[in-house]
Order: structure tokens, then sequence, then C-alpha cells
């Protein structure tokens, strides 16, 4: 009974972590836009719980690391023709390890993420969700566990 | 077709410059061309070469047949949306060629397509069903007896047969029989226990059930293999796919367990659209 209520308890853990309740983001690989233009996308995302997605102020940087030196590249983020869902196409470059940053407020809500970057691109078990934009530190954090996992 | 027929349906092409930056270097070289063989020779090797590329770039006519042995490739031009190379050992038809639809048939051998454009334009007919172009990139090979391979690697491609349809997004494949039509689509990382029993699936003599291995091998991501499969099953079966789907990943607001039973058309598009994120 106690193994299953910590069960209970870690899957409930997990899914408020994997998608926090209130404004935040859906990350998803390019055929979820269902958008023929975003086709080679680095990925899609939509907005969650936000009232009015027209009015959402949404920003993303790729930040990485070539051959030692820290790079941070801003990004074009281009509106799908569904309200509130967005693509990243890839301006960084090819070399070194790359995540990207997504920021967004709507109203007085906040939300990051973080998507890790591979060679197939986004990878799905990495990302990090937050309901504020996401720091320098776990930026970094999230830069070494990538460049760690190679 | 004799060669003036050729020329006359070679279209123009730019040359690159340093074509003209060499022969123009030619021209005003004073020495005897004969000193410089090997940039004639050049230039020739590049005209031959850009010959070559107009005219295999060239706009096929509705009704041709075109064909290439073990050895050659080509590449066809699709209207202005993209174009299709044809690989080795193949046959294909050019059915149609109009702005509104670009039509092949293939006989029999692989193609690759690039198409950039809305959906619904690009289609091509094999023994075992229609691709429909939803913007993609994609590789469809069909053999002799027309088993084929639909493998997409950009965008989604819709394969119909007699109203049997599987959509096969980015990064998945889907066999396709003659007289069956579309298999169920699966990604090319799912396990090799769940494409094989994917293989088995329909077969009587199978050592386990396939359905129960598939059920099991699934991840999130293979809900596009289980969605295909609740449409596929026997109605019995359809409750343990269902199950499953949900048990993987939640059921978004307005998909029913009730409806999602009955295949209620609008509920499994509405699904279908959500469980896209995780494909």
């Amino acid at each position: 009974m106690m193994n299953f209520r910590i069960g209970i308890a870690a899957f409930a853990l997990a899914a408020a972590w994997a998608h926090p309740p209130g404004f935040s983001f859906t990350i998803g690989n390019p055929v979820a836009s269902q958008d023929f233009h975003f086709k080679t996308a680095a990925f899609v995302f939509r907005t969650e719980s936000c009232a009015d997605p027209a009015k959402a102020q949404i920003s993303a940087t790729a930040e990485g690391i070539v051959k030692g030196a820290r790079q941070s590249v801003a990004l074009k983020v281009m509106a799908a023709s569904k309200p509130g869902v967005y693509a990243v196409t890839q301006s960084w470059p090819a070399e070194g390890d790359w995540v990207v940053s997504l920021r967004g407020t709507c109203g007085s809500a906040s939300a990051g993420a973080i998507v890790p970057m591979g060679p197939k691109g986004l990878i799905r078990e990495s990302l990090e969700f937050f309901a504020r934009p996401a720091t320098d530190a776990e930026i970094d954090a999230s830069l070494k566990a990538l460049g760690a996992s190679k | 077709m004799d060669e003036r027929e050729i020329l006359d349906h070679l279209p123009k092409v730019k040359a690159p410059d340093a074509i003209w930056t060499s022969i123009e270097a030619a021209l005003n070289d004073h020495r005897s061309p004969a000193r410089r063989p090997w940039l004639w020779a050049f230039a020739s090797v590049a005209v031959l070469a850009l010959l070559a590329v107009g005219y295999w770039s060239v706009r096929h006519r509705a009704g041709e047949w075109i064909e290439t042995d073990s050895k050659s490739r080509t590449t066809l031009r699709i209207g202005e949306i993209g174009f299709v190379e044809i690989e080795p050992g193949t046959r294909v038809r050019v059915v149609t060629e109009q702005p509104g639809e670009h039509r092949l048939a293939l006989a029999h051998g692989e193609i690759r397509a690039t198409i950039s454009a809305p959906p619904k334009l690009f289609f091509v007919d094999t023994a075992s069903g229609t691709a429909i172009d939803l913007g993609c990139e994609y590789t469809l090979s069909d053999d002799e007896l027309g088993l084929g391979l639909l493998h997409v690697t950009k965008g989604w491609v819709s394969f119909q047969w007699k109203g049997l349809e599987s959509l096969v997004p980015a990064g998945a494949s889907c066999r396709t029989h003659p007289k069956i039509g579309p298999g169920i689509p699966y990604f090319d990382d799912a396990s090799q226990r769940l494409k094989d029993a994917l293989e088995n699936l329909g077969v009587e003599k199978s050592a386990e059930d396939p359905l129960e291995v598939i059920l099991a091998e699934a991840r999130v991501r293979d809900t596009l293999t289980l969605w295909h499969l609740l449409q596929r099953v026997p109605v019995g079966d359809r409750a343990r796919v269902y199950d499953r789907i949900a048990f993987l990943t939640p059921v978004p607001d307005g998909v029913s367990r009730e409806k999602a039973l009955k295949l209620d058309p609008e509920t499994l598009r509405l699904w279908k659209d959500e469980l896209a994120w995780k494909w």
C-alpha cells in the first residue's frame, strides 16, 4: 500500500514537472503544427492556458557551446496559422551543443522552457519547463548535461 | 527523338559564372589551343553537364513513361512545387501534369519526392493505393509484386486505398500491399518486436498474440501506431487499444471513450491532432 502511494505521488510530481499548471508551453516535432510551411522547422510549440494567444509575447534564443566557447543566437519565432502555435527554425551553427530557451508572457503570467537539440531534432526526454524564464544557471546546466550525454 | 527535338525541349539554364570566366580566359589566350587542351576539355565537359541537367530537369508530358536501368537515375521536375528523384531500376509514368494536380504512377522501383506546396497537389499511384502529399519529403518503393514501403522524412503523407487511410508523419514508415492497401504506420525507432508484431497482425499462426505484443511494446510516441490500430482491429479489441493509448498519454478534452470506440471521425481527428504533439 505504501509503495502504491509513493508511486502515485511520484507520478503526480513527474506530471507537474512535465507540464506545470497555468500558462506554459507544449513542444512538438514539426508535424504537430499540421502546417506544411514548418516541415523543415527544428521544432514547433504552442502556448497553453493563455486566454488570448494573440497577445502572448514569445521569444527564443539558441544557447550553445562551440569548441568550449559559450554562444547565444537570437531566434525568429514564426507564428503558424493556428493561434498560439509557433515554429523555430535552426539558425544556429551545426557544430557544438545547443539548447533553445523559450520565454513567454501572457498577461501577468510567464513561462519558460529549455529545449535541448540533438542531431535528430529536439530531445524530448530532456525538455525542461518553468513558470518563468529559465535562468542562465539552468541553461548552463542543461548544456552541460547535453555535452555529457554524448 | 532526334538531336533537334531534344534541343527544342531544353530549357534555358543559367551557366555558372566559372564557365564564362574559363571561356573568356581561353579566348583571350593568344597561345595555340593545342597547347592548352585541358581548358577545352574542361569547357566541353561543363557544357555537356549543363545540357544533361537541362535535359533531365525538363518537364515531362502526361502519358510519358520514364524508366531507369540498374545503374541510372534521373530527376523529374514537378511543376513549380518540387522534384522527384527516380532511383535505378524504376519505371514510372506521368499521369497528370497540371498546376492543380501533379500525378505519377509508380509501376516498380523507388522514388524520392521533395515537395514544397500546400497539401493535395502531388499524388503517386501504386498497386497498393495512392500516396497523397500533405507537404513533405518521402521515399516510396514498390517491387514487381506491388509490395511497397513508404518512408517519410519531412511533413506528412496520406496513403489511401478504397477508403482506407494511413497517415504517415516524418520519421515513420508504412508498408503497402496490393489488394489490401496501406499497413499500419510505425516510427522507425519503434522496437523491432513491435514492427514484427505489426507484420504478423492478422496472421492466424502466430506464436504470440501480435496485438498483445504491440500494446506492450508501445511507447508514448507509438500512439501513432495505436491510433491507426484502433480503427483496424475487430470491434471487440478496440477497447484494449483505447485503454493503452489513454494509459500512455492523457485523453484530451472533446475525446470520449464511447465516441472513440465508435470511430467517430471528428473524435478521431481531434485525438490525432493532439497525439501528434507526442509524435
